[in-house]
């Protein structure tokens, strides 16, 4: 073979590589920079590790972190809800398809709007607490929005519920696709609707299952800002009771006038997506590999 | 192919005519370019305070397009990215010819890095003084901002509300206890006596504002909380959050307070739900109206005993001239228009608020509560609003999540006081660079 027909291949994906490296790579790499540096402005001076030292002393960082974590909480929620409402609308019942797309319809609307509408619905004196007044629930009208210890419950509850319709239709869109005649011979083995679920529906469905799952997993740790800045009164309020990283970074950017500190943050946040990504794509290869061998 | 030279175009003659198109029009734009540069320069001027200020979007376009001397081109900046987009126009070198700059803190960190330049030798001493940039926006002797329109920080009142306790309207609490006394009628009414919104934070940033002022002397007494040469954790400077934490535990703040942003707990004074609380100056022609004159301003009653302490607060929005511009001389020219006898006029009648300047006519003030507040806030001597020294550190992390967790009661007025003081020192951490302009800050604000 000649020595240009060995380059070609590589010349063909160079001009789409250079912009990915460019659009992605170079950020990245400023990021990397910034985080040793004590930026003002654009630029600032070497101060090697101060930054992650500042930031990993600092209890609000770790206060940050452990919203993450709890927020993570919402990922079985809307895993198993997301399966299981799926299943239901998969059985056709009376008017699914209205449902599948009044379902879906949070997916397509922005966060904010949601947020905006949430905020009134969730005020303490709002439709909600009136309503479980009227019911004599008045133990159950928390100050949703408007507490320290139940704002970040009142975000996770709408990342469920928005964040939900993505698997709803992900699942669905897999059960349409499955070959019924394993169910059918399931059926007629005597097999009832759970064990059919179980053990017929659900391994079939393990790629689509697994896939939401990493999703859902990144969007915990590094989409929820719109959530928090939008019900937290765009503070992470009240207090700092439903700050995550993020908006740590965002503040730390915009607000504080450091850079530095910002891009140690995002680092750190890279470094530990990474970590928790990279073995489930790995494992993921591995039963691919061990599913064709 | 006979053809193709006869009928279209050959890729030579296309090649050669887009070249000669483009070079004219190269040429024909450098030219103008040149020319319209040597007629009039053209100014980038950003600026924000449409979104407080409904209105001034038409004022900043008929001031452009009525002013001759340059071509000015307005930019709205997002109020997210005020600082932080000028910040970094001006590190590249593309900081616009005019600058809005809030007061303090919000445009001194630009001072520092060398990204504003002092207004003495460009704009008249005469004009700087008349538009009231408040001291605040004095470094090292010199000026950074010009004022723009006023923002006097007040207290209010609803006066139905005052009525049906039994209270006098027209004598609203001056002390402490008086106010204590009000809030015990009105509650006794059924009236939430205190109160707003502070879901959002900024009600905690307000009242820090109007309360540090009472155990203060001056500004560098504020500063020094920051730089470490006082404490939060000395009682006289967390005070006000114990005053805070006193009205939440007998009941007087709003029950929905902590769900409630900002704006909507004005609404809530406004519309008599809550008594007594905090708003700005530029809203009063508003909620006057709105009450058929049923609103009252006043200063926040008094309790400590600070030499600022029962003063009016008064703050102005501003403008400014970045460093490293071309026409800087143009743009001080077009910052002295905007305060000309005639451009104070057009900002009134487009946004009914008053601008900051002392020349102002304001007999053009027919609302009686609009011009009763304005006479006591500018007749006598009034004090800045000292949340404008805080850093944005403390400012995130401390004033404004304290207040929120007092008002919840999930704090008292002491940790709260503690908090601010651990803050403060992460923020010196965080900014060594910063501290000690801060400390040359504070002397100049000491007198």
């Amino acid at each position: 073979m000649r020595q240009g027909s060995r380059l070609a291949p590589y010349l063909y994906v160079l001009p789409l590589t250079a912009l990915l490296g460019f659009v992605f790579g170079y950020p990245l790499v400023r990021i990397f920079e910034f985080s040793f540096k004590m930026v003002r402005g654009i630029d600032g001076p070497w101060i090697g590790l101060r930054n992650f030292e500042l930031v990993l002393n600092q209890p609000l960082f770790w206060e940050s972190v452990r919203h993450n974590l709890q927020l993570l909480l919402a990922v079985p929620f809307m895993v198993l809800g997301s399966l299981l409402i799926a299943v239901v609308l998969h059985e056709r019942v009376t008017g699914w398809k209205l449902y599948r797309a009044v379902l879906f319809l949070p997916y397509i609307l922005a966060v904010p709007i949601i947020a905006v509408v949430m905020k009134k619905i969730f005020q303490f004196n709002g439709p909600v607490n009136d309503l479980l007044r009227g019911l004599g629930l008045d133990f159950l009208a928390l100050d949703w929005i408007g507490s320290s210890d139940v704002a970040l419950w009142t975000v996770m509850i709408l990342i469920i519920w928005r964040e939900s319709a993505l698997g709803i239709i992900l699942f669905l869109a897999r059960l349409l696709s499955l070959d019924e005649s394993l169910v059918e011979s399931a059926k007629l083995d005597g097999a009832n609707w759970w064990q059919r679920l179980v053990y017929v529906v659900v391994p079939q469905m393990k790629v689509v299952i697994e896939f939401y799952l990493v999703v859902s997993v990144i969007t915990i740790l590094s989409s929820v800002f719109s959530y928090v800045y939008m019900i937290g009164g765009g503070r992470g309020g009240p207090g700092t009771s439903t700050t995550v990283v993020e908006l740590y970074i965002f503040n730390a950017l915009i607000r504080t006038s450091l850079p530095g500190i910002a891009s140690a943050v995002s680092v750190l946040l890279f470094l530990v997506s990474l970590l928790l990504i990279v073995p489930l794509f790995l494992v993921r290869r591995r039963a691919n590999e061990e599913a064709v061998g | 192919m006979a053809n193709n030279n006869t009928v279209g175009f050959s890729r030579r003659a296309l090649l050669e005519s887009s070249a000669g198109l483009g070079a004219g029009v190269a040429l024909a734009g450098t030219l103008r370019g040149r020319a319209a540069r040597a007629e009039t320069p053209t100014l980038n001027m950003w600026w924000w305070g449409e979104q407080e200020l409904p209105g001034l979007q038409g004022f900043v376009d008929d001031s452009v397009k009525s002013y001759n001397a340059a071509a000015v081109k307005p930019m709205l900046q997002d109020t997210a990215v005020v600082i932080s987009q000028f910040q970094t126009a001006a590190a590249a070198g593309q900081a616009p010819d005019i600058q809005f700059l809030w007061n303090g803190i919000y445009h001194m960190e630009s001072v520092w890095l060398g990204y504003l330049r002092p207004l003495e030798g460009l704009v008249r001493d005469a004009t700087i003084k008349a538009s009231n940039p408040t001291l605040l926006s004095r470094f090292d002797g010199k000026t950074y901002r010009l004022g723009w329109y006023a923002l006097p920080m007040i207290w209010i009142y609803n006066k139905d509300s005052y009525d049906k306790a039994g209270l006098n309207a027209d004598s609203p609490p001056a002390t402490w206890d008086e106010l204590l006394a009000a809030c015990e009628k009105l509650k006794g009414k059924g009236i939430a006596p205190v109160g707003g919104g502070i879901q959002d934070g900024y009600w905690g940033e307000w009242f820090f504002g109007h309360a540090l002022a009472q155990n203060t002397d001056t500004a560098g007494e504020a500063i020094d909380l920051f730089t470490g040469e006082r404490d939060f954790t000395d009682p006289k400077y967390h005070e006000h959050w114990v005053r805070l934490e006193d009205l939440k535990k007998n009941g007087f703040l709003n029950d929905e307070m902590s769900s409630t942003e900002l704006y909507p707990g004005i609404d809530l004074i406004v519309a008599g739900k809550v008594a007594t609380g905090l708003s700005i100056g530029a809203r009063m022609p508003a909620d006057s109206k709105a009450t058929n004159d049923r609103i009252g301003a006043m200063v926040m009653p008094v309790y400590g005993k600070g030499k600022l302490a029962g003063k009016p607060i008064m703050d102005s929005q501003g403008l400014g001239l970045p460093t490293k511009t071309a026409n800087v001389e143009a743009a001080a020219a077009f910052l002295e228009h905007l305060q000309s006898p005639e451009q104070l006029q057009a900002l009134h009648e487009k946004t009914g608020w008053i601008p900051a300047n002392t020349n102002f006519d304001t007999s053009v003030i027919t609302d009686p509560a609009v011009r009763a507040m304005w006479q006591s806030w500018t007749t006598g001597e009034n004090v800045p609003y000292l949340s404008n020294v805080v850093p944005g550190q403390f400012y995130e992390q401390a004033l404004l999540p304290t207040a929120q967790q007092v008002v919840q009661g999930k704090m008292t007025g002491e940790q709260a006081g503690e908090l601010a003081a651990k803050v403060a020192k992460e923020w010196r951490d965080f900014n060594p660079d910063i501290v000690d302009n801060y400390k040359k800050w504070a002397t100049d604000l000491a007198g």
